[in-house]
């Protein structure tokens, strides 16, 4: 970690990508609309349905933040997109979700590409128990990044993204679990942000933060937007209404409504879900 | 921060197909194959077992080898019911000695103990389970036994009562480990409602805390059961092996047998494929299948206790068999049946008619007594209890003036209970309290006595100039023991060296890799019930499967194969526990960044569990190193005097030197103490270390 430049620390790397153009355009060959969309999905934890005929679309380079309350599948639908619901024992799934138009869930599809393509930060902070540095670099080095100095500038790059690196700039040799709840999310953040996904799936990824730390993720957002597709689920309702350009509204595993962010929380079609934003709920 | 686009950083290439490149299902398939090698192994020891023991039970009735009374292979008698039931009485009697003092001694550390007593008694418990069985039978030999000859007027001090009590000092630590978790498993909230409403600490521990940890320490009970049961070296040393029922049935002076006892000193002379010999793997059938019950019952009580503590419904199949006509009738009629089933016994084993009208009519009278019971009121119940405990010691003792050394006992008992009753509550904790501390000083005292009692007879002889680098001469009673000391060592590197890799794999494999279906829920049952199985039993299969089958001698290899073997099932374990423990979490992050099932395994689940991992193996270790009964037929000879470095040649162990100290050296007492010290300090830190490594583990963990 021997940069002082902060300023401008992708110097190096701006040098090395001589083909820049080349790869700029690879995140804008996807012209439409949507990016991912899903199809008639339903999904049981065996005998519990958890997800009944979800058709959703997102959009490209927006925030869409789905919202609804404790255990109506907020998390279960965005880790459909990801695959994650594979691991565990006894979930089954019906449906489609298509990722740039090819569906996750057939046979051919590569889970592990479309998981690089498809980053996740966890409702509960999961860093690895390694180092700091460790916990960035294990995404690089699994697709094959192994110089050194190309993986100190990702650490540090994606640290300050995640508004970490003041706090850990001298500690990164230390275990990762030796942060608190919200640096650790931030760290998870940092690790996801470390292999590039296109679309980045955020499971209530402020709760554990304080304000200031919250406002930086959401400026993060911001500026992820731009290029990429980010889906967020949060209980937040200031937050949703701030940062997203689209919401969906589930209830008891159903989708009640989807619109943008304005209408639904302006003028909602549904009755669930004009009760649920003014908090008359249950 | 540089306002830069994302774009900025873009490292990747843009091809992903190295992905699809991966090692994954090579590694798979090979811990397939060490996974399915370590389970034929598991397996081939309950089919070698069954396969060998067959012909016997063709050619013997179940009748005869179950009911006869007379056990003599070389006449051709196959009657075990002697050996059964001095199996059976022996246990018994440990466990009525280890039960109080075990309780109390739990009770004393989970509930009185300031923190750091608490830490430093569960440290040493846990440690004491480690010492060699072979050391116990020792102390046995030549302190027990001596004192009860003396006290009682004996010719022979080898009897019932000093196997008993050799038991219940060896089943102590699992019995206060098992309890004290049962105890502490109790959650705090449970305590503090009691203290809230102004009960005592005594009051809280005897009302809330023991009803609520009940299933544990019946759990730890029937452990401690399976632990004496399965005791084969101590019981060869200090019973006396007579194949008789004891004379009269409750002569606690008599000397008995038990099966492990009768296998590891019959085994050895017998002629290969004859009846005898089979008779022998006849009763480690049983002796397997008994453990393999009570094995099974513990499990199943300690997996319930877990749900109920984390809130678990129980299994669907369960509830409705509760819900059935059959377990009502069960449940309304079961003190009939249980009282039908004993009575029956009683009549069906051939003992002398006296034991028998005895036995049947204490049967009937008990539960008599408990019918009345229900039917008294409350403050009355008490007195019955007492009326049941001094005809049961009345029975034991069976004589006048037993009955009325009962009779007194109780009187005095009951007089203090009596006068518990009168007395201010905090007067009452306070007493309790005192015998609480006694009975824990008692543990405490007699594994003390064990322990410094070789210290203090083998410490000068360890401290003799050739005695730990020199070789035996004259059979033992001069010289060194190098030999034996290379021996040990050779055995229990060796056997770790075979059983780790496979049993690191299969519990990977089983934890991470195998479907949850019935398949793998038999593996993992038969795994678990090889992790009770005694050390006789492997013993048997060992010179069954290498020695007659594969034609190998009694080698180094033989000897490392069978404690492999043995320790193989705690290592599959432990490495499964260990891989498990990691949160699901960290192998969910790995695979949301794109990496293969085996990258997040390899790279963040198996570290983490490495500590856990190499505890087991330690532990493995020291159980190799303590063990007599599984080398003595397979790897050892008494003429080997010299070290070898061969897999080939037989070699000396310290336990097994130790064993023939006792045994066939009968004057070399001081050099078997210096043996069993040394052995000692060996097996003991290596339990040490292992326990060291998990605590250090455990405060760092932080997940
Ligand atoms: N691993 C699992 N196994 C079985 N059932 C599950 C599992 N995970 C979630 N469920 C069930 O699926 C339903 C939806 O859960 P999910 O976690 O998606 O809710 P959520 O909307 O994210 O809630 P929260 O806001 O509390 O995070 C719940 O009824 C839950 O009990
Ligand atoms: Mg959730």
């Amino acid at each position: 970690m021997k940069k002082e430049n902060s300023g401008d620390v992708f110097l190096v790397l701006k040098f090395k990508n001589k083909n820049k153009e080349k790869i700029r355009n690879r995140y804008n060959e996807y012209n439409d609309e949507f990016v991912i969309e899903t199809k008639e999905l339903n999904l049981w934890y065996e005998d519990n349905h958890a997800l009944k005929n979800i058709n959703m679309k997102f959009r490209k380079n927006k925030v869409t933040a789905i919202i609804g309350p404790s255990g109506c599948g907020k998390s279960t639908l965005l880790r459909c997109f990801n695959r994650m619901n594979d691991v565990i024992e006894g979930c089954r799934i019906e449906g489609e979700v298509l990722f740039k138009g090819e569906n996750l869930y057939n046979n051919n599809a590569d889970i592990r590409i479309n998981r690089k393509k498809i980053g996740m930060i966890f409702q509960k902070p999961n860093p690895f128990p390694m180092s700091i540095y460790d916990n960035i670099i294990y995404g690089p080095k699994i697709h094959k990044i192994e110089d050194n100095e190309i993986l100190e500038e990702i650490t540090e790059n994606c640290l300050k993204r995640a508004v970490l690196w003041d706090e850990v700039k001298d500690r990164l040799k230390d275990t990762a679990m030796s942060l608190s709840g919200g640096q650790q999310q931030r760290l998870c953040i940092a690790r996801a942000l470390a292999v590039e996904p296109e679309i980045l799936l955020m499971d209530e990824p402020t709760a554990s933060l304080d304000p200031i730390a919250t406002q930086k993720i959401e400026d993060l957002i911001f500026e992820l937007k731009k290029e990429w597709t980010v889906i967020i689920v949060t209980h937040n309702m200031q937050q949703a209404a701030r940062i997203s350009d689209y919401t969906g509204f589930m209830y008891l595993g159903e989708l009640i409504e989807y619109g943008e962010t304005t209408q639904i929380f302006e003028n909602p079609h549904q009755k669930l879900t004009e009760n649920y934003i003014t908090g008359r709920f249950g | 921060m540089a306002t830069e686009t994302v774009y900025d950083q873009i490292l990747y290439k843009e091809d992903l197909s190295y992905l699809k490149k991966n090692r994954d299902p090579i590694i798979k398939w090979t811990l397939f194959v060490f996974a399915s090698i370590a389970t034929i192994f598991v397996f081939l020891i309950i089919i070698f077992l069954f396969i060998n023991g067959a012909p016997f039970f063709a050619a013997v009735p179940l009748n005869d080898f179950l009911f006869g009374t007379n056990w003599l292979p070389t006449a051709g008698d196959f009657g075990a019911l002697p050996i059964i039931v001095d199996t059976l009485l022996v246990t018994f009697g440990a466990i009525i000695i280890a039960l109080p003092l075990g309780l109390a001694t739990a009770i004393f550390i989970a509930e009185i103990a300031p923190p750091k007593l608490r830490k430093a008694l569960k440290f040493t418990v846990e440690i004491l389970a480690g010492i060699p069985s072979i050391v116990y039978g020792f102390f046995g030999l030549i302190v027990l036994n001596v004192i009860i000859k003396d006290i009682f007027g004996l010719h022979y001090g080898n009897s019932w009562l000093s196997g008993s009590f050799i038991l219940a000092i060896m089943a102590l630590p699992t019995i206060v480990s098992v309890c004290e978790d049962a105890i502490r498993a109790v959650p705090d909230y449970y305590r503090n409602a009691s203290y809230a409403m102004g009960a005592t600490k005594w009051q809280t521990i005897r009302k809330i805390v023991i009803p609520a940890g009940m299933s544990g320490i019946t759990a730890a009970i029937i452990l401690g059961i399976g632990r004496a049961l399965g005791e084969t070296m101590a019981m060869l040393l200090v019973i006396g092996n007579c194949k008789t029922f004891p004379e009269p049935l409750t002569n606690l002076l008599d000397c008995v047998a038990v099966i492990t006892s009768t296998i590891a000193a019959g085994w050895g002379p017998t002629e290969q494929g004859s009846l005898e010999q089979r008779s022998y793997l006849a009763l480690a059938i049983f002796l397997f299948l008994m453990t393999l019950i009570i094995n099974t019952i513990a499990n199943l009580i300690l997996s319930r206790i877990q749900r109920k503590f984390s809130g678990e419904r129980s299994k669907k199949r369960f509830s409705e068999f509760r819900e059935s006509k059959l377990y009502k009738y069960m449940q309304k009629y079961k003190q009939l049946l249980l009282t039908i089933i004993i009575s029956g016994l009683f009549i069906l084993i051939p003992i002398d008619f006296v034991s028998r009208v005895i036995g049947v009519s204490i049967c009937i009278g008990l539960s008599f007594l408990m019918y009345i019971r229900k039917k008294v009121p409350q403050n009355k119940k008490k007195w019955i209890t007492y009326g049941i405990i001094i005809a049961f010691v009345g029975w034991v003792l069976s004589t006048w003036i037993g009955i009325l050394l009962a009779i007194t006992i109780c009187v005095l008992i009951l007089g203090t209970i009596y006068v518990i009753r009168r007395i201010s509550t905090v007067s009452q904790q306070r007493l309790w309290f005192s015998i609480i501390y006694l009975f824990s000083l008692l543990a405490v005292i007699i594994v003390g006595i064990l322990v410094s009692y070789i210290v203090v007879r083998g410490f000068p002889v360890l401290l003799e100039p050739d005695f730990l680098t020199g070789f035996p001469s004259d059979n033992g009673r001069e010289g060194g023991i190098l030999p034996a000391i290379v021996g040990t060592l050779e055995l229990t590197l060796g056997s770790i060296a075979f059983a780790l890799p496979l049993g690191v794999c299969a519990g990977i494999y089983l934890s991470e890799y195998a479907k949850n279906n019935r398949i793998t829920k038999i593996i993992r049952a038969g795994i678990d019930n090889l992790n009770g199985t005694p050390s006789i039993v492997f013993a048997l299969f060992g010179f069954v499967f290498f020695i007659l089958f594969f034609g190998l001698g009694r080698s180094l290899l033989v000897g490392i194969l069978t404690l492999g073997l043995m320790i193989l099932p705690t290592i599959i374990r432990t490495t499964e526990e260990a891989v498990k423990a990691i949160p699901q979490s960290f192998r969910e992050g790995s695979l949301a960044l794109g990496s293969s099932k085996w990258q997040g395994i390899g790279k963040i689940v198996f570290p983490a569990a490495i500590p856990g991992i190499i505890t087991g193996a330690i532990l493995g270790m020291g159980r190799s190193a303590g063990e007599t009964a599984p080398i003595m037929f397979t790897a050892v000879r008494s003429s080997a005097r010299w070290i070898t470095f061969s897999l080939f040649e037989p070699v000396m162990a310290l336990t097994y030197h130790l064993y023939r100290l006792n045994t066939e050296v009968l004057d070399a007492v001081d050099k078997a103490a210096g043996t069993a010290l040394t052995l000692l300090i060996l097996v003991l830190l290596l339990y040490a270390f292992a326990f060291i490594i998990r605590s250090r583990y455990e405060k760092r963990k932080q997940w």
